[in-house]
């Protein structure tokens, strides 16, 4: 037992820093990478940046976005040189492939083509055979799909056992809005089944089936837009899609060759199948073109213009059925 | 020798006169090869022969079998005698053969004459060789083979005045429907009627393996309940002691308690009792009912992709394995093939009445479907899309029951769905209200009695998880998918307002 005790005089207990060591000399080796790597300067944990330096690390990545930039543009550019008739937005939005958002065609343009709206969904039904899957509707109902509100759907038919997956997933992912029909303006059906014209179905009051993938493309190339006014050129195209369907897709190889010399005849003059602009003739020798055989085998013109109209990015719907 | 006396005292305290003629006329061997065996008081059935002969099918005898002694038991379908000869059908459930009695080193002519007289419609046990043909014979089902008999024994004899003649019950419908309603025992018999409840029987378990794929749980409903569960016009009352009960007009009651009861995905197969006063041919007053009922996640079309792909399931699972069945009920009731869509065409109430008023029938937008309407849009959709089955969904709110739950955008309409096949409504069902508050609120607003439904209500007050569901009737199902034309010849022993037998 202590003899004395002393109340604490001071409070608790103080914290004093006690030196680990003796001698302290600056750090040399820090400083020189510090000054070293630009980009990791604040990671390191020094605070010695220089502002200008800082700058000049802005300044480049502006330059390096510009250098992009200027590249895609000039990319772009060369695809247009190369495409006639090419629309720049286009192009260069359908590297990202997302749908453009295009101006849309209101209702009373589809009241004067279809008839009068009687308050239901109208439902275009096409019957389409799996061992020939009409590639040409597939590209046309992705220009419908750009124009209006499209509620698309693949059925497959009783008569049909199994088709494989890509068919059933070719008119594009389901729309957001589909639980309620009313919302759209046009409803896309696709039923495969085991038919052998493929067929459509639009009014059955009205309209009796149309047969035949020409024909059907004629009507719905109508809706996305007007056939040329002039008749001689009106001719052209619908020459041209006959000579498509029948000779090409259809045809002995003496046929096909005999059409692939046409083609390549016939684009030496203009860009494009009928006139300056893309109609329904190129959408149908495209597709006929390469369902026949791969694209390297056709003459020099008409490989120019597959290319051209790849780089258009309405023909992306049928690529993974044409593999 | 023991045993032929054995028979003999037997056939002495058994015997009818046709027997005692027939034994004056025997022989010890012809004894051995033909004879009517008596069922003795115990029930058992005896045979002078090893009880572990094998016995081949009729739907086995094939030109493999060609040259072989085999035993086959079968009905007598028809027979005719020719002088030394005699020709028999024998059949077995859909199948049939021919069979040949012939004078020769082994049937002598009594046989021939005891194969002739054998009442048609007996059982009998035929030990015989199977020979090819040449000639196909057109009306039998198995065509490439004839059995050339060597023994023949009848194990049950049946009457010789039938009620009804069986090729009376093959021929198409009209005649006879009466006659073969009542003799249940008999009608079925026929090869059509096989294949019809043979298919319906596939169809029962279509749905229940289908289901219970999908991870659905079975349960059992009572069928005596307290009270009814919607109008009270339509049930049967039956004593319960001192008081009365009711028979279950359906089952949704319990499934709903079920789907509250965290069962997630339940389905029951059960009776279902309807006392509607309706001789239609469409209408029975008991019937077999296949119920579903499942909680969704965030839409109610889940429910009706859920119920339309078990559908499509059951009729994919006919149309693979069950051709056989289909054209030999097509034989006897022509009928177009079955046709569906996968996934179901699934269409808009609006879009229905747009489609009708475009054939020129006038309705309102509200107004009910009335059954000729049913059956035009039926035929319009068929034309259309080429399927006879569809799911008509957005029924208008004012025609559906109280428990049925409005559509939230447009509260002139409901999340409600009936489903067709060839234009004849299969199924109702809906989005039940979950919710106890607006349920009550949809019962005044229907003026229905809340002290009846209490319990109803009270199973919603607990947390009770969005859900939906409907029931088909099994038998309608069947008639539909077939074709036929009344659904009582999918119904083994139908009920109507005025046949309570067999």
């Amino acid at each position: 037992m202590p003899m004395y005790q002393v109340k604490p005089v001071f409070g608790d207990d103080i914290k004093t820093d006690l030196p680990t060591c003796m001698y302290k000399l600056p750090n040399i080796h820090a400083q020189r990478s510090a000054s070293g790597c630009s980009e990791h300067a604040l990671q390191n944990g020094t605070e010695v940046v220089d502002p200008a330096f800082r700058d000049l690390e802005v300044r480049q990545d502006k330059i390096m976005r510009r250098l992009y930039e200027l590249k895609a543009a000039v990319d772009g550019l060369a695809k247009t040189v190369t495409t006639p008739d090419a629309d720049l937005d286009q192009t260069v939005t359908s590297l990202s492939q997302s749908p453009t958002a295009t101006s849309f065609r209101g209702t009373a343009d589809l009241d004067s083509l279809l008839g009068k709206d009687l308050g239901a969904l109208r439902d275009i039904v096409i019957n389409a055979n799996p061992a020939r899957p009409p590639l040409t509707l597939l590209v046309l109902h992705a220009m419908l799909c750009q124009r209006y509100r499209v509620l698309s759907s693949v059925h497959v038919h009783s008569s049909v056992s199994g088709v494989p997956a890509q068919l059933l997933s070719c008119l594009g992912p389901r729309h957001a809005d589909s639980y309620v029909r009313q919302r759209f303006q046009l409803g896309f059906t696709l039923i495969w089944k085991d038919v052998s014209k493929l067929q459509m179905k639009f009014s059955i009051q009205n309209m009796c089936p149309i047969e035949g993938e020409a024909n059907v493309a004629r009507f719905l190339f109508r809706l996305v837009a007007p056939y040329p006014s002039d008749p001689a050129l009106a001719t052209l195209v619908d020459s041209w899609v006959d000579t498509a369907f029948f000779q090409l897709a259809e045809g002995s190889a003496k046929e096909r060759s005999a059409v692939l010399r046409a083609l390549n005849g016939a684009l030496g003059r203009d860009p494009w199948l009928a006139g300056p602009e893309l109609s329904l003739a190129d959408i149908a020798c495209y597709c006929c073109v390469l369902q026949t055989g791969p694209a390297a085998s056709s003459p020099a013109n008409v490989q120019r213009w597959l290319k051209a109209c790849e780089n258009l990015g309405h023909f992306g719907p049928a690529n993974p059925l044409l593999q | 020798m023991e045993k032929l006396v054995f028979w003999e005292v037997e056939y002495v305290l058994f015997m009818t006169d046709f027997k005692k003629q027939q034994l004056s006329y025997t022989s010890q061997k012809a004894l051995n090869w033909y004879m009517v065996f008596e069922v003795f008081l115990k029930g058992t059935l005896f045979f002078p022969c090893e009880p572990d002969r094998g016995l081949v099918r009729v739907h086995e005898l094939t030109p493999e079998k060609a040259g072989q002694l085999i035993w086959v038991r079968a009905r007598i379908h028809t027979s005719r005698a020719k002088g030394k000869q005699c020709f028999l059908v024998l059949r077995q459930q859909q199948f049939n053969v021919q069979a040949l009695v012939a004078v020769g080193e082994r049937a002598s002519k009594q046989m021939v004459k005891f194969a002739a007289n054998i009442n048609k419609e007996s059982i009998v046990d035929v030990e015989a060789v199977v020979k090819k043909v040449e000639q196909t014979i057109e009306s039998c089902s198995q065509q490439d083979v004839e059995l050339h008999i060597e023994r023949i024994f009848v194990v049950s004899q049946a009457e010789p005045r039938l009620p009804l003649q069986l090729e009376d019950c093959v021929r198409p419908e009209g005649e006879g429907d009466e006659v073969r309603m009542r003799a249940r025992a008999l009608g079925p018999r026929t090869t059509t009627s096989q294949a019809i409840f043979r298919l319906q029987s596939r169809v029962c378990q279509l749905f229940r393996d289908t289901l219970t794929n999908k991870g659905f749980v079975e349960i059992q409903t009572p069928k005596i309940i307290s009270a009814a569960s919607e109008g009270g016009a339509n049930v049967f009352t039956v004593s319960y002691f001192k008081t009365s009960a009711y028979l279950a007009q359906s089952p949704q009651l319990y499934k709903q308690m079920c789907i509250c009861a965290d069962f997630d995905k339940v389905f029951c197969v059960g009776p279902v009792f309807r006392a509607e006063d309706s001789n239609t041919h469409r209408h029975l007053t008991e019937f077999v009912g296949l119920d579903i009922e499942l909680a969704f996640n965030y839409h109610y079309h889940e429910v009706i992709e859920s119920i339309t792909d078990t559908m499509v399931q059951i009729f994919k699972g006919l149309r693979d394995k069950f051709q056989t069945e289909i054209q030999t009920v097509g034989k006897q009731y022509p009928s177009e093939p079955f046709k569906f869509l996968e996934p179901t065409l699934r269409l808009e109430y609006s879009e229905g009445v747009a489609m009708l008023r475009e054939a020129g029938v006038e309705m309102g937008d509200e107004e009910d479907l009335s059954t000729p309407n049913e059956k035009l849009l039926g035929r319009l959709v068929k034309e259309k899309y080429d399927t006879d089955f569809y799911v008509l969904d957005k029924y208008p709110l004012a025609v559906r029951p109280f428990y049925t739950m409005p559509d939230p955008n447009d509260k002139k309409y409901s999340n409600s769905y009936d489903m067709f096949m060839r234009g004849e409504e299969i199924l109702s069902g809906a989005q039940r209200i979950h919710d106890a508050q607006l349920l009550t609120e949809r019962a005044m607003h229907h003026n229905i009695d809340l002290e009846k439904i209490k319990s109803y209500i009270d199973s919603f007050r607990y947390g009770a998880p969005p859900h939906g569901g409907g029931g088909i009737g099994l038998e309608r199902v069947c008639m539909l998918y077939l074709g036929l034309h009344n659904v009582r010849q999918t119904s083994m022993f139908p009920r109507d307002p005025k046949r309570l037998t067999p």
